[in-house]
């Protein structure tokens, strides 16, 4: 008789601990979806900055046209993105293309005085930081989530429930040490 | 524990913090009660509960009326409000909190309001011509994580019960001395009951202070933290607290009232840090002294601060203040 009690007891622990366990997994992963979508906005406010920049750097620089497709085609591959790092990476890739827009403008005292110009480059300096605030809460997220799906007991109930691990938001090799090496 | 989950415990401690206080109203009421006859002691405690209820009602304004914060137009001190809303982003806040302004050369900032959605910081004048940007994110982090970890929902609970609870006890010490007791008490018993009870009175008030201070001590702590994880810099924290304990001014109308809400206690720090470990004047401070605060985040950090503060620009040459 003391067994059968004993056996309910245990049971009532385990499934408390398994309610428990679980909906904690789901609330992390709300939170990494939360940071998700937040980036998300900053990403899209971005690439909704861009044609008007390169419309307003047309009108003072039309043949400049080599410079203007690299930066619509990071656009597109921004928008299409679909995980996060490929977002990360299509990110990288339009800096690194409004990098070279924004050389060219130097070109071009005009454009650089520019009223309008100046108040897009502001807006997209501004995208930059709050994207990269976004990423250190995002990120933060993934770390507690995928911490809490590879630690024991929470790792029993992620894989029969389909919990599965997300990806940072982090260019390739963003997370790598950088490479030092001693010149003999 | 998670971010998220250390937030969570918070609440449950808030909870826990408002129910104490309830409980210490409903003792000090009883206590009314039992000095002079039942139906005052309701008649107290109804009155302390629509008094409660008034001031949460009113606490956002109450709060701007005693640290004397101003409104700032919504096209002025634009880059003070990006670094809050990109500070807010990182955080993870749902919304960004209002920026005001208290005109005061103290450099010192707070945060009130009940919910995230309704929440405010407070930064002084002084604040932006001392601190360089990099200092002053990290000042408003430790804000912004306060909103975030709810603290101010709980503090200003917190204030207004312990105002609530220090009125009563007073009301009640003041009819016991100057009006006499209700009902007949004479004997031996009725006398020890009198003597019982005017020792809670007395007690209650300080009770309630004590619980109120040391909420707010653990919390400067998990903000300091909060910041230092939101920016991802906890050098920029110590390095703001350092600035602040090399400013000796205070607020110069500061209230004791509202002073849980500030970045650093804006009353006799001075004072209360060269009488160094005096025990008495230690439990009712409501802020750790600085020294251990920037110890903490060194600490957890890994680093040391330079005996020298860096000589950056304040940030108020920025917004165009100097």
């Amino acid at each position: 008789m003391v067994w059968l009690w004993v056996l309910i007891g245990v049971v009532v622990l385990v499934l408390v601990v398994l309610v428990y366990g679980y909906n904690r997994l789901v609330r992390l992963r709300q939170e990494v979806n939360t940071g998700w979508a937040n980036i998300d906005v900053q990403l899209q406010r971005r690439a909704d900055l861009i044609p008007n920049l390169v419309e307003t750097v047309r009108g003072y620089a039309a043949h400049e046209r080599e410079t203007f497709d690299e930066v619509t085609k990071a656009r597109t591959a921004l928008q299409q993105a679909g995980s996060p790092a490929e977002a990360a990476a299509a990110d990288a890739g339009v800096t690194a293309a409004l990098g070279k827009l924004f050389a060219v403008a130097e070109a071009y005292p005009d454009l650089k005085a520019s009223r309008n110009f100046l108040e897009l480059q502001e807006e997209l300096t501004d995208t930059e930081d709050k994207i990269s605030a976004a990423r250190r809460y995002y990120n933060a997220t993934v770390m507690a989530f995928n911490t809490a799906i590879q630690s024991f007991p929470w790792l029993l109930l992620a894989r029969p429930f389909g919990f599965k691990g997300r990806e940072f938001f982090s260019a390739e090799g963003d997370l790598a040490p950088p490479e030092v090496t001693f010149a003999t | 524990m998670t971010l998220q989950e250390q937030i969570r415990s918070n609440r449950l401690r808030s909870t826990i913090v408002v129910f104490g206080f309830a409980l210490l109203l409903g003792i000090v009421g009883g206590l009314i009660g039992l000095i002079f006859n039942l139906s005052l002691g309701i008649v107290a405690l109804v009155g302390a509960g629509l008094y409660a209820i008034f001031a949460i009602l009113s606490s956002r304004r109450m709060v701007a009326g005693m640290t004397r914060a101003q409104e700032i137009g919504p096209d002025d001190l634009k880059p003070l409000r990006k670094i809050v809303e990109n500070v807010s982003i990182a955080a993870g806040l749902p919304v960004t909190p209002d920026v005001r302004l208290v005109d005061d050369p103290a450099p010192n900032a707070f945060a009130a309001g009940l919910r995230p959605q309704t929440s405010y910081l407070g930064v002084t004048t002084g604040l932006l011509r001392t601190m360089p940007k990099r200092e002053l994110e990290a000042v408003l982090g430790h804000e912004v994580s306060h909103v975030r970890n709810r603290d101010t929902y709980l503090m200003t609970m917190a204030t207004i019960f312990a105002g609530v609870i220090a009125l009563i006890a007073d009301i009640g010490f003041r009819m016991l001395i100057f009006g006499g007791g209700g009902r007949d008490r004479r004997g031996a018993g009725g006398a020890l009951v009198v003597v019982l009870a005017i020792v809670g009175l007395l007690l209650a008030p300080y009770a309630a202070m004590l619980m109120r201070m040391s909420l707010s001590r653990r919390r400067e702590f998990l903000a300091d933290a909060g910041s230092a994880e939101i920016l991802n810099d906890p050098e920029a924290m110590a390095l703001a607290l350092k600035r602040l304990q090399v400013d000796t001014s205070t607020i110069a109308y500061a209230d004791a009232a509202v002073a849980h809400l500030w970045v650093e206690s804006p009353t006799s720090r001075v004072e209360s840090e060269r009488s160094g470990v005096n025990f008495l004047s230690g439990l009712f401070d409501t802020h750790p002294p600085l020294d251990k605060r920037i110890a903490a985040l060194e600490e957890a950090g890994g680093f040391r601060l330079p005996d020298e503060l860096p000589r950056d620009e304040p940030f108020a040459r920025e917004l165009g203040l100097m």
